[in-house]
């Protein structure tokens, strides 16, 4: 197993290296440049010649493509081009970990509440409580981020005035980087962005965790299990469960990365400082560093994750061997 | 594994439960900011003064950030949100007074200026000190005085090609410094730079006296003596930490308040700087300004009470709820519509055709009902135009309401319009190429451009389309060097004022051959050469008279662009911040300002 994990992290390096090639020849491949204009306004071409200078942009691609991977393997992801004396490991340093808090709770509470609400419809199936759940996992789905957030902001933050409307209530430093102290501060503020972020996903999941187990539970193995005497919960969360949560588990994977590094949306509309804006700042500004670097840590983690997926397969169900 | 997975369960409901509960705890007294108070006596020369501590909530003013501005470095900063950080921390040498734009005094108590014009000496004030924040005892220090030193070397720095200013072009008034800015650093040896930075007309006559040559006797030049780029910055610091110097603990700063705080993205705070000249006349002690990037947020934030005003350096008030606030009385009570030295106008490709025909660039111009546009889309109250330098530029003919009359009054408008396209020869747009009208990705400028559409549609006849585009691809597309095909016939832009005076705008702008602009107006030698004697006259008169020209010559001669209206900014504040003195110019002086302090607490549930 170990030296499957081990395999499988040395394969994901030169897919990253492809991938910083792909995203370095697009990005160049846009036109314009990050020095083109300050606002409205055009800048000369000597001051932006003088810009590019200092950032190396004159430079051949190549030798500029070369550059960064060199500077990447020292882990320095480089300059930010449009905020001014920042790197962008400064960037990531400052930004992913709300980012990460933020996607780390709406995950788990997607989770929490996703699947005992697929368990409840499933095993009740065609009662009133399946027909509840399909019901909100439906409306959870449809619903937008984009709708979602404005209208608590407004019923929840302004109108009623329950919590907080907007902005992120953890105070830096934070605990080994990332853990903010958890102060009631912080949970009234972390509520609406997680639940907004988390209810479309947990809809996702109970409707795939119903799905998944409507049709473990009509398998032999199940009845067998019944036959024998055991008592129903037993049945059902040990032995229907955990295949059931197959499907499940392949959609958190990819989920956990996307959420962790941040949701532009979610993050705009309750202005918390996450990384997300930077996906699509950063291309409007053409501040190449930016992109390459949110691009590369975003695929690093979609790769940890997906290998940690397959891990948990192993584990979910004993016939999976890797070697 | 069930008693595992039960356990799991357990341990999830309870993290819910704790969750909800806390959230659902009564807010807990919210603490008051704990202001750490260290009296040493340090053996050097700096004092600090102890910031007062105890439970007393300081003087709060809590405002918000439209984004994260993206420096603070004087000599780099070209976004708004960055310029109003930087009036509050850094003085320049005049002010912009708000009703004239005019200079007044701000670090240089006086100026004089030379017989021929080009000499311009500023007396500086001597009670103007750098401080400096120390993060981690919470103190702020002085740590010298301000000297005309100091003004020259901003002023040199922000020339100097390898700091890379965006802005330097505006100091290329000051003789030596296109030359200086300009300057290839490959070709260049060491010495050849450092004379170049000697030939500057910039030098410090003694410790409060600069002394200013400039290329040509250019009567504005105290009005960009107000800009950012120009003010003084502290030379050592700056040596010492490079690009980090803006940082807070690492920034030396001279304004009204010190910045204590600049979590990027999420939040800046400011403390009012016990040192400033006028200190004791400023009442709010601490700025708190949360970073809120989306406009609904920001209001939402404004009527839940967290935030005490929308507007700059924040969003406006966002137009879906412009009308709901206006009918609202308590809201309607609060809006308050402020002048900006921003015009919107169409820009016309004049080498495209059917643009090159000056007629039908009226005819387009004519047709569009600004009154109603004003009215029901943009909604703002903002002001029509049709004079392109709006009102607060000095030389500006918004009042001269001979200049594009026809562009006030659709029916005298629409008359024309009609009158023109037939002269050239598309009697009811027949015959007329298809054209094209771009904009920059925005819902609010899609809003105004299908008003137009449709206006153009009603009153002559003609079907324009409408393209959309990225705004860094849109800015390049429109280059002057960009191929004409890949460009529409229309196109949306604004311009706002670098500094309040018509040689930024009709001068820099739109100057057929000095001006780095991106349409050619084609041979204008009349309208240049008003441009180029208006720059060099001394008489103030003489130049508004010649600027009026010039304008007339750009609308009614020439229709170089179709102005639209003159910008707004639509802010309110809330009924406790009872003096907000506001400039038009960029950056509002926080130090002027006043809370009813009792007020506010009472609306927030403080103490």
């Amino acid at each position: 197993m170990l030296r499957y994990i081990v395999r499988r992290l040395l394969v994901s390096i030169p897919v990253l290296i492809l991938l910083t090639f792909a995203v370095f020849a697009l990005m160049r491949a846009i036109p314009g440049g990050p020095f083109d204009f300050a606002g409205d306004k055009s800048l000369p071409a000597s001051v932006v010649a003088n810009m590019e200078r200092k950032y190396h942009l004159d430079e051949p691609l190549v030798k500029q493509y070369g550059r960064y991977l060199w500077d990447l393997l020292h882990l320095d992801m480089g300059p930010s081009m449009r905020e001014r004396g920042r790197s962008v490991n400064d960037i990531v340093k400052d930004n992913f970990p709300v980012s990460f808090q933020l996607g780390v709770m709406s995950v788990a509470l997607a989770v929490m509440i996703g699947i005992p609400m697929g368990i409840v419809a499933a095993l009740k199936q065609n009662t009133w409580m399946d027909y509840l759940a399909t019901f909100l996992a439906v409306i959870g789905v449809a619903i937008p981020a984009l709708v979602l957030a404005p209208v608590l902001i407004w019923v929840v933050g302004v109108m009623l005035g329950w919590l907080p409307a907007a902005l992120w209530g953890a105070e830096r430093p934070f605990y080994l980087g990332f853990i903010p102290k958890p102060t009631p501060n912080f949970f009234r503020h972390a509520i609406l962005p997680v639940v907004t972020l988390g209810t479309g996903f947990s809809a996702a999941i109970a409707r795939l965790t119903r799905a998944a187990l409507l049709q473990v539970i009509r398998e032999d193995y199940i009845r067998t299990a019944r036959a024998k005497g055991l008592r129903e919960r037993v049945v059902v969360i040990r032995h229907a469960l955990k295949n059931s949560l197959i499907p499940v588990v392949t959609i958190i994977g990819p989920l956990f990365a996307a959420v962790v590094t941040g949701t532009f949306v979610v993050e705009q509309m309750f202005a918390i400082p996450g990384m997300g804006k930077y996906f699509v700042t950063a291309i409007s500004q053409r501040d190449y560093p930016v992109i390459m670097g949110v691009t590369l840590i975003y695929a690093t983690l979609l790769v940890v994750a997906n290998l940690m997926v397959d891990m948990t397969y192993a584990w979910l169900d004993p016939r999976i061997r890797y070697e | 594994m069930s008693s595992k997975l039960r356990w799991a369960g357990v341990v999830g409901a309870i993290v819910i439960l704790t969750m909800v509960l806390a959230a659902c705890a009564p807010a807990a007294t919210p603490t008051p900011e704990v202001i750490v108070e260290t009296v040493e006596v340090p053996v050097v020369e700096t004092v600090e003064v102890p910031v007062p501590v105890g439970p007393e909530r300081p003087i709060t003013l809590d405002i918000s950030f439209s984004g994260d501005p993206p420096t603070l470095d004087p000599s780099l900063a070209t976004d708004t949100t960055s310029v109003w950080v930087d009036e509050q921390l850094f003085i320049g040498l005049t002010d912009l007074d708000s009703e004239t734009m005019e200079a007044i005094p701000r670090l240089a108590t006086s100026w004089d200026i030379s017989a021929d014009g080009t000499v311009f000496t500023f007396h500086l004030r001597d009670d103007v000190k750098w401080v400096h924040y120390d993060v981690l005892t919470d103190t702020i220090e002085e740590v010298g005085p301000v000297t005309a030193q100091d003004v020259v070397y901003g002023t040199l720095r922000t020339l100097d090609p390898r700091t890379a200013s965006p802005y330097a072009y505006v100091l290329y008034v000051i003789k030596g410094g296109e030359a200086l800015n300009t300057a290839d650093l490959e070709e260049l040896t060491e010495e050849e730079l450092q004379a170049l930075i000697d030939e500057v007309g910039a030098k410090a006559l003694d410790d409060y006296t600069v002394e200013f040559t400039l290329e040509y006797a250019a009567s504005y030049f105290p009005q960009i003596a107000y800009m950012w780029v120009m003010r003084a910055m502290p030379q050592a610091t700056i040596e010492e930490f490079g690009e980090e110097w803006t940082w807070p603990g690492n920034m030396v700063s001279n304004g009204a308040y010190v910045l204590t705080e600049w979590s990027r993205g999420a939040m800046l705070r400011f403390k009012k700087n016990p040192y400033y000249y006028d200190a004791d006349k400023a009442q709010i002690e601490e700025v708190v300004a949360p970073v809120v990037g989306e406009s609904s947020t920001n209001f939402a934030l404004y009527e839940a009470g967290e935030i005490d005003i929308t507007g700059d350096p924040g969003w406006g008030v966002p137009l879906p709820d412009m009308d709901r606030v206006r009918a609202d009385p308590v809201l309607s009570q609060e809006l308050t519509i402020l002048p900006r030295l921003c015009t919107y106008y169409y820009g016309f490709i004049h080498t495209k055709p059917p643009m090159d025909n000056v007629l039908v660039r009226k005819a387009f111009a004519a047709a569009i009902d600004r009154v109603a546009l004003v009215e029901n889309v943009t909604k703002g109250g903002q002001t029509p135009a049709h004079s392109f330098a709006c009102p607060g530029i000095f030389g500006n003919a918004a009042d001269d309401l001979t200049i594009g009359s026809y562009l006030l009054d659709i029916e005298e408008g629409k008359t024309k319009a009609q009158e023109w396209l037939a002269e050239a020869g598309y009697p009811n747009c027949e015959g007329l190429p298809e054209v094209t009208l771009m904009h920059n990705v925005s819902e609010a400028h899609a809003l105004i451009a299908q008003a137009i559409q449709e206006m153009w549609r009603e009153n002559l006849g003609c079907t324009v389309k409408i393209e959309t585009m990225e705004w860094g691809a849109y800015l390049g597309m429109l280059q002057e060097d960009a191929p004409d095909a890949d460009k529409p016939h229309i196109f949306r832009l604004g311009w706002c004022a670098d500094y309040p005076d018509q040689q930024n705008w009709l001068g820099e702008v739109f100057h057929t051959t000095k001006s780095a602009n991106r349409i050619k107006l084609g041979p204008a030698p009349d309208f240049d050469a008003l441009l180029d004697e208006a720059v060099l006259e001394g008489d103030p008169a003489k130049r508004v008279e010649l600027y009026n020209q010039a304008e007339r010559l750009f609308i009614d001669e020439y229709m170089g662009v179709a102005p639209i209206y003159y910008y707004t900014s639509v802010n309110m504040f809330k009924p406790y911040v009872i003096e907000h003195p506001t400039n038009p110019s960029f950056g509002w002086h926080i130090n002027d300002w006043k809370i009813d302090w009792e007020a506010k607490k009472a609306a927030r549930g403080w103490e």
